[in-house]
């Protein structure tokens, strides 16, 4: 096994993870807490992008945390430090093995669903999409159409750039500077809602 | 503040790339690596899918204009969005309309566009006559022979009965070549 770098070993999330590990089973439930804090919101982003979907990313994120805890309670996971390895791996295998382990998140969750400590997460604030729109207005009609054809349904670049007549490369570079000022303009003004 | 046991983050063109599914099974394996440890990257992540988001919701509100493609219109049809179309042959015109309930409106302008460089396009409105708003370098698909045009649905379905002249001209250097003229002659819902 690789040996963990120093700054892995104290990163937040080792340190609460060794926390739990070294208490009595559920006797650190502050701790637990703290792990989610840190850890769900990253397990989400992985569910986002490889399940495309919320519902199925929220439920990964919660599999995959209650899973993580068990182990560190129950002693399997040897080298807490690592916890942010595991938490990969069991989004990996939650992804590939969905069917296979449908089963099992349900029995997780039955058996620790009143038990999971679930803190506050993270989620990026809603744009308001009238500055949105205002900011998208000011784009050259090139880089307008690009982005909107892009995000509207996540186009990769070779199927915009098939579709405009471009080059795969014509649509990136056009699509970097059209996200650059699209980001700029929405970030100077007060465009976001809760 | 987040904390980020990552040495360096990585280039918003990456996670981007990464979220689009542009990235090989090594780089995307990277990138989940990194995502896992790094919440700075995390909440760039976020941020630009908050972008992301916004701008789909600003299209779907019909607030946004653009030039697209065909095979995009037709995504968005195969979806179930109520798409309402005008084709518009070279120096045409079109009495039109648009429903409450319509999600898109779609104007095909078709044109001689072989040879081409850069295409402009130049609309007059005849609520405000004489004044004239040029859009410079309009993407266009030279093997389509027509440049698909999506106006702001929410704001032509508060517009009064007028007139609307799109010009197409392409632009070679330093010299302009009138491609074509269409004239939308719009009438507020319902047409009576």
């Amino acid at each position: 096994m690789e040996a963990l770098d120093a700054s892995a070993a104290e990163a937040p999330e080792a340190l609460v993870a060794r926390r739990i590990a070294a208490a009595a089973p559920g006797a650190a439930r502050d701790a637990e807490a703290e792990l989610y804090r840190l850890l769900a919101p990253r397990a989400r982003r992985y569910g986002m992008r490889h399940l495309r979907n919320g519902d199925a990313a929220a439920d990964l994120m919660q599999h995959v945390m209650a899973l993580t805890i068990e182990q560190l309670r129950s002693g399997a996971l040897r080298e807490p430090e690592r916890v942010a390895s595991f938490v990969l791996g069991a989004c990996r295998m939650t992804v590939i093995e969905q069917r296979r382990l449908e089963r099992r998140r349900g029995d997780l969750l039955e058996r620790y669903a009143d038990d999971l400590p679930i803190a506050d997460i993270h989620v990026a604030p809603r744009l308001d999409h009238r500055r949105v729109a205002d900011c998208l207005d000011r784009l050259p009609e090139r880089e307008r159409s690009v982005l909107v054809m892009t995000f509207y349904d996540d186009a990769p670049a070779d199927a915009i750039a098939g579709e405009m007549g471009l080059s795969a490369g014509n649509v990136r570079v056009i699509r970097h500077r059209g996200l650059d000022k699209l980001r700029r303009c929405v970030d100077g003004g007060a465009g976001v809602t809760s | 503040m987040s904390a980020t046991m990552a040495a360096g983050h990585l280039p918003i063109e990456t996670l981007l790339a990464w979220w689009l599914h542009e990235t090989d099974a090594a780089e995307t394996d990277a990138v989940d690596e990194h995502l896992l440890r790094c919440d700075a990257c995390g909440e760039t992540l976020d941020a630009l899918v908050g972008l992301a988001d916004g701008v789909r919701a600003a299209f779907k509100a019909g607030l946004v204009g653009a030039i697209a493609s065909g095979d995009f219109i037709a995504r968005l049809a195969s979806r179930g969005h109520r798409v309402r179309e005008y084709r518009l042959p070279c120096n045409g015109g079109v009495d039109c309309t648009v429903a409450p309930d319509d999600e898109l409106l779609v104007s095909r302008l078709q044109a001689p566009l072989a040879g081409v460089e850069r295409l402009d396009a130049v609309l007059e409105f005849s609520f405000a006559p004489g004044v004239r708003h040029r859009i410079e370098d309009v993407p266009f698909d030279v093997g389509a022979g027509e440049v698909i045009y999506l106006p702001k649905i929410a704001e032509v379905k508060r517009a009064p009965t007028h007139t609307h002249v799109v010009t197409l001209v392409a632009v070679a250097g330093g010299a302009e070549r009138e491609l074509g003229t269409y004239t939308f002659r719009h009438r507020p819902w319902p047409v009576a």
